[in-house]
């Protein structure tokens, strides 16, 4: 294992997320029961047969002010989990996370896109999901359906539309709002064509440029290397690497396979 | 439990995913939303063509008398058969945003309340019809579907935990449901029946609300304060108990979904 840190005394100021010692434990058990009909025949036999999967173990982490932190690693590794928990959708079994909840967004694409609603009402429900008050998106509907480029098919239902029409809807609306100051982002810079690429990631840019203290997830590290100040790779639920995205990166491409 | 912005953004996201089942419910049908009228007044018609002349003697009125029990019963199992499968069918989303996941067991029981709405508007017309008078005891009825939501709700938490952990809770509150259908005396007089389950119906919380309503609205009577307390306590009691369940059940919930 390879570790590699930036100096401590660099970051004077209070992180402004903390990960500290975090383990996730997901008790898979190893044919668990799915009725009560099993449960009732398996008590009576005596016990159940847990195997303790940890998603994550032992990582600890800090991101100061004002950083773009990336975090590689492979599907599965445990990268989402981890952002899970510090948005506080997930409990972690041991160890803490301090941050203000109150300011991160956690940015995902599409969350909770009906295919039977059209593009207008998915804005909506999309939008009240994320946060957006309703008279916020009444404001910005019309940027979002520019910067997606559907003028014209948003009284269709999205079950209508092509994938990378419902991808682009789903970037406009995730970055529709004023940056937050902690913001979080999994796996939303890789969608729609080059052009549409381009372009999504001028806008993280431009949320970026506004001082917000970043965490993005990637298991491509070109997106890491053009956008991070700091990276850390996970792998397995382990912390491999912290530092900068350039070492992290390569030791990440390098890594045994 | 939060400030009230965050209350307000709640209420905004719990009106979208409700406006999201409704819309869901209707995307394939002609007659769209009018089902919601059509449906009590088509099973009043089936069920008045063959009971009314079997109680004609002890049940004045049977259609409004059926109709009265029917919709109350209907909001009721709408509610609670939605909401208890409502953590599995969001899965994805659950595990994406901040929302409490009560949110989502409270938009169930939300949409029924609003198909109730339209269910009354179907009521009114019958009462019209069946020329009951207006009288100002039927004010006092949003009263009775006060505490039969706060029932719904309640019982609503506890499916709603228990069916991510079994998936027969489902099988068995059909069965469950069938039963208490007969013990609520929604088309037959609860008079001409003796004994035990007697006792049971008596004792029956849907009972109480269904025979409150028509108090109020067939006889112009004010149910007496024994009665009242009864279907508060069963309202609050279920309430408060289904919610300190799903709260306890929490974090488990999370991790098994």
């Amino acid at each position: 294992m390879e570790t590699l840190k930036t100096g401590l005394g660099a970051e004077a100021a209070p992180p402004e997320i903390l990960v500290d010692h975090v383990t996730m434990e997901f008790r898979r058990a190893k044919d668990e029961a799915s009725s009560l009909k099993e449960l009732l025949v398996r008590s009576l036999r005596g016990g159940h047969r847990y195997e303790p999967f940890k998603a994550l173990d032992d990582v600890s982490l800090t991101v100061a002010r004002g950083e773009v932190m990336g975090i590689v690693g492979t599907n599965g590794s445990g990268k989402s989990t981890l952002l899970k928990i510090i948005a506080g959708v997930l409990i972690p079994t041991r160890g803490r996370v301090a941050v203000d909840r109150r300011r991160v967004q956690l940015l995902t694409l599409g969350t909770g896109f009906d295919p039977e609603l059209t593009g207008r009402e998915n804005v909506y429900l999309n939008g009240a999901l994320i946060g957006y008050t309703k008279a916020f998106l009444d404001r910005h509907y019309h940027r979002i359906v520019q910067f997606a480029e559907l003028e014209g098919f948003m009284e269709e239902k999205v079950r209508n539309y092509s994938s990378g029409m419902v991808s682009r809807l789903g970037f406009a609306v995730a970055t529709a709002g004023d940056a937050p100051e902690i913001l979080i982002l999994d796996e939303v810079l890789s969608v729609g064509d080059l052009f549409f690429r381009r372009k999504s990631e001028a806008r993280i840019r431009e949320m970026i440029g506004g001082g917000s203290t970043v965490l993005i997830v990637s298991h491509s590290p070109s997106v890491i290397r053009s956008v991070c100040s700091r990276a850390a790779w996970i792998e397995k639920g382990r912390l491999m690497a912290v530092g900068s995205p350039d070492s992290v990166c390569r030791a990440y491409e390098e890594r045994p396979q | 439990m939060a400030d009230a912005p965050h209350r307000r953004q709640y209420a905004f996201v719990i009106r979208q995913l409700t406006s999201r089942e409704i819309k869901r419910k209707y995307s394939r049908s002609y007659l769209g939303v009018l089902w919601s009228v059509l449906n009590p007044l088509l099973s009043m018609a089936v069920l008045s063509l063959i009971f009314s002349q079997l109680f004609r003697r002890s049940i004045e009125n049977y259609p409004i008398y059926y109709l009265t029990g029917y919709i109350l019963w209907q909001a009721f199992t709408g509610a609670t058969t939605a909401a208890m499968t409502t953590l599995a069918d969001n899965r994805a989303l659950l595990l994406r945003v901040k929302f409490p996941m009560e949110l989502f067991i409270l938009t169930r029981v939300y949409t029924a309340a609003i198909n109730l709405g339209y269910s009354l508007i179907a009521y009114a017309v019958m009462l019209a019809v069946f020329r009951i008078t207006p009288k100002w005891t039927m004010l006092l009825s949003p009263l009775i579907l006060l505490c039969l939501f706060a029932f719904a709700l309640g019982m609503s938490y506890i499916l709603a935990a228990a069916y991510v952990f079994f998936g027969d809770v489902k099988h068995l509150y059909t069965v469950l449901l069938t039963l208490w259908m007969y013990c609520s005396a929604i088309f037959y007089p609860a008079e001409q029946l003796q004994g035990v389950i007697r006792t049971v119906i008596a004792i029956n919380p849907l009972y109480l609300y269904i025979r409150g309503l028509r108090q109020l609205v067939m006889a112009g009577q004010v149910p007496g304060p024994a009665a009242w307390a009864a279907m508060a306590l069963w309202g609050g009691g279920l309430y408060l108990l289904g919610h300190t369940v799903f709260r306890k059940c929490r974090n488990r919930i999370i991790q098994k979904l």
